[in-house]
C-alpha cells in the first residue's frame, strides 16, 4: 500500500542543480507520455465540441487566414517568386509553421491555470499539463504539414533527399514551444498579467519572423538583429527543407548553437519555476 | 486500531492583499506583504481504519480546506499530513469538463487518475449504472443540473475504490433518493474498513451516518469524539449563538478573526 506524506518543503528546487532540474521535468514528460497522448486527444475533442463543423475548423481556420495573406501580398502586391520559389509556396511553408506555434504558445501559457482546478489530485505531475497541450495542437500541424507537402508535390516542388531535416525541425520547434510554455504556464497562474504579455507579443511575432517578408532583401545588420528570434532558424529551417535544397542545420552552425544555447536556458529557466512553485500553484488561482 | 489519516500540527496560511500591487511585491521581494490569516491554526487529529468522522462547524471554520488539504488537493503551509492508501474527493464542484459528455468525462477523469484503457472499460458500465443519468450520459456536462453533476462525480470517485473518501456538501444536492443510495454505499464502504470524511449541514444526514465527530472553530480542534458526545455540545452552542444578538455575534466572529490573522506558527 502507498503511504503517501505531503511533507511541505520550501523551495526544493533551490538545492536542484539546473541539469537535475531540466532532467526531472523532462523525465516526468516521458513517464506519462502515454496519458499526455490520451489526453491530448480530450483536449482537440472537447474544444471542437460545440461547433458543428467540429475538426473541419482546424483546418478552414489557417485556409482563410492563408487566402487572405496570399492576396493581399501575392496577389495585389504582386511579390515575385523567391529564389525560384513560387511565392505561394513560401508563404505556405512559413504559414503551416506558424499556424502551430501561435496557438500552441496562446494555448500553453493559460494551460495551467485554466486546468488545474480540474485536475488537482491526479495522478500526473503538472509539468504534463503544458506538454498535453502543446501535442493538441501539434497532431493538426501534422495533418496541415501532410496537406502542404501534397501541394508542394503536385505544383512543382517535389520531395528530396532535404526532407530528412524536417523531423529535426519539427523537434526543435517542439522544443521550442515546450519550454517556453513552461515558463509562461507557470508564471501565467502566478501573476495573470503574463498571459497579456504573451498574447500582445504573440500578436507581434508574426511580422517579426520572417513569414510575410523575405529574410535576405534586408540590410545585413537588420538580418543579424531579427535572428536573435528562434522562428526565425526554424521557419527558414522549414523552407529549406521544402525547396531551398541545403542542409539549414549544418550550413548555419552557428545558428543552430546559438538556437540549442537558448533552449537551454529557456528550459533551465522553466524547470526550476516550474519545480519551484507547482505544489503552491492552487493557491494563486 | 490501525492508523490510516495522521494531521499534524497543520496550518494554512493565506494571504489577504488590499492592493494588486502589494500582490506583486510580496512575490517579488522577501519582505512580506498583504496581511496574513491562518484558515487552520495548528490542527492535528488521527483517523483509523473504518472512522467514519464529521466536519462540524459553523461557517469560515475551516472545514473545506481541511477537507482539501487531506484530499491533497491543497498543500498545507506548515505541518504535515499523513493518509494512508488513495483518496477520493466529492465536491460539487467535482471538476468535470463541462464540454464533454457524461461519458467522457468518465474516461478522462479515470484516465487522470491512472487508470489503463481496460480499467476503464470495465469501470465504466458500473459508474453509469450507479449514476443513473438515462440518456443524459451521452450529453455534455454543462446541460446537467447541479444534482446530475454531483451524481456524477460521486459515481466516478466511489466506484475507483479510494481508501479514503472526502465528502464535501456533495449529497446536499442530490435528491433524497440518490442521497439514500449514496448512504448504502458509503456504509458498504465503512464495513470494508475505509476512512470516510463528510461534511454536511445537515444535522440529521451526520447523526445517521457519523460515528465521530470533530469540531472546528476558528482553525482550530474544538472537540473531537464520538459523535453521541460531541453533537449535543455543538448543537447547544449553535442555539447559544443563534441567540445571542447581532452585535455579540459580530464580536464572536472578530474574536476569531483576530486570533486567525495573529496566529504564529512557532507556537505550534
Amino acid at each position: 500500500m502507498k503511504f503517501f506524506s505531503l511533507v511541505h518543503l520550501p523551495n526544493v528546487s533551490d538545492r536542484m542543480g539546473p541539469m537535475k532540474a531540466i532532467i526531472k521535468v523532462m523525465k516526468e514528460q516521458v513517464n506519462s507520455f502515454y496519458l499526455i497522448q490520451r489526453l491530448a486527444l480530450y483536449d482537440i475533442k472537447s474544444t471542437n465540441k460545440n461547433s458543428y463543423l467540429g475538426l473541419a475548423w482546424e483546418l478552414i481556420t489557417p485556409a482563410i487566414q492563408l487566402a487572405v495573406y496570399w492576396f493581399v501580398f501575392g496577389y495585389i502586391m504582386k511579390r515575385a517568386d523567391v529564389n525560384g520559389v513560387p511565392f505561394f509556396h513560401w508563404l505556405l511553408a512559413g504559414m503551416i509553421l506558424w499556424f502551430f506555434v501561435n496557438p500552441a504558445l496562446l494555448h500553453g501559457s493559460k494551460s495551467i491555470y485554466t486546468r488545474l482546478r480540474m485536475i488537482a489530485k491526479m495522478s500526473f505531475p503538472t509539468s504534463a499539463i503544458p506538454s498535453y497541450v502543446l501535442l493538441s495542437k501539434l497532431y493538426p500541424h501534422f495533418f496541415l504539414l501532410g496537406i502542404a507537402i501534397c501541394i508542394f508535390q503536385l505544383t512543382g516542388s517535389p520531395i528530396s533527399i532535404y526532407y530528412l531535416q524536417l523531423p529535426y525541425f519539427l523537434f526543435a520547434t517542439v522544443m521550442l514551444v515546450f519550454s517556453i510554455n513552461l515558463i509562461t504556464s507557470t508564471l501565467s497562474t502566478i501573476i495573470r498579467d503574463v498571459q497579456m504579455i504573451v498574447q500582445s507579443i504573440l500578436k507581434m511575432l508574426i511580422y517579426l519572423s520572417p513569414i510575410l517578408w523575405i529574410s535576405f532583401d534586408s540590410p545585413v545588420f537588420v538580418q543579424t538583429i531579427m535572428k536573435i528570434n528562434p522562428l526565425y532558424y526554424l521557419i527558414e529551417g522549414y523552407r529549406a527543407a521544402f525547396f531551398n535544397h541545403n542542409w539549414y542545420f549544418i550550413e548555419q552552425w552557428e545558428y543552430t548553437l546559438y538556437f540549442w544555447t537558448l533552449i537551454f536556458i529557456l528550459l533551465w529557466v522553466g524547470s526550476i519555476l516550474h519545480l519551484k512553485f507547482r505544489d503552491h500553484l492552487i493557491d494563486y488561482l | 486500531m490501525e492508523k490510516s489519516v495522521i494531521v499534524k500540527n497543520v496550518a494554512k496560511r493565506y494571504k489577504l492583499y488590499s492592493k494588486q500591487s502589494e500582490k506583486i511585491l510580496d512575490l517579488v521581494l522577501p519582505k512580506s506583504f498583504g496581511e496574513e490569516f491562518y484558515a487552520l491554526r495548528g490542527l492535528s487529529f488521527e483517523a483509523e481504519k473504518g472512522d467514519v468522522i464529521g466536519f462540524i462547524g459553523v461557517n469560515g471554520s475551516g472545514k473545506s480546506t481541511l477537507s482539501n488539504i487531506i484530499a491533497g488537493i491543497v498543500p498545507p503551509t506548515y505541518g504535515e499530513v499523513e493518509v494512508q492508501g488513495q483518496t477520493a474527493l466529492i465536491a460539487v464542484q467535482s471538476g468535470l469538463n463541462n464540454n464533454l459528455s457524461g461519458r467522457e468525462n468518465i474516461e478522462l477523469k479515470c484516465l487522470m487518475l491512472g487508470f489503463t484503457r481496460n480499467q476503464i472499460k470495465e469501470l465504466e458500465p458500473e459508474i453509469i449504472d450507479f449514476a443513473d443519468l438515462g440518456k443524459f450520459i451521452d450529453q455534455p456536462v454543462k446541460s446537467y443540473s447541479s444534482g446530475m453533476k454531483s451524481r456524477l462525480g460521486f459515481a466516478i470517485s466511489v466506484t475507483i475504490n479510494p481508501d479514503v473518501l472526502v465528502i464535501d456538501e456533495a449529497l446536499s444536492v442530490g435528491d433524497k433518493a440518490f442521497a439514500e443510495k449514496c448512504l448504502d454505499k458509503m456504509n458498504e464502504f465503512k464495513e470494508k474498513g475505509k476512512t470516510i470524511f463528510f461534511i454536511s449541514h445537515s444535522v440529521g444526514q451526520m447523526k445517521q451516518f457519523c460515528e465521530k465527530a470533530l469540531w472546528l472553530e476558528f482553525g482550530k480542534v474544538k472537540e473531537y469524539g464520538k459523535i453521541e458526545e460531541v453533537m449535543p455540545k455543538y448543537e447547544s452552542f449553535l442555539k447559544e449563538y443563534k441567540a445571542m444578538s447581532k452585535k455579540e455575534q459580530k464580536d464572536f466572529r472578530e474574536k476569531g478573526a483576530e486570533l486567525q490573522s495573529n496566529f504564529s506558527h512557532e507556537s505550534i
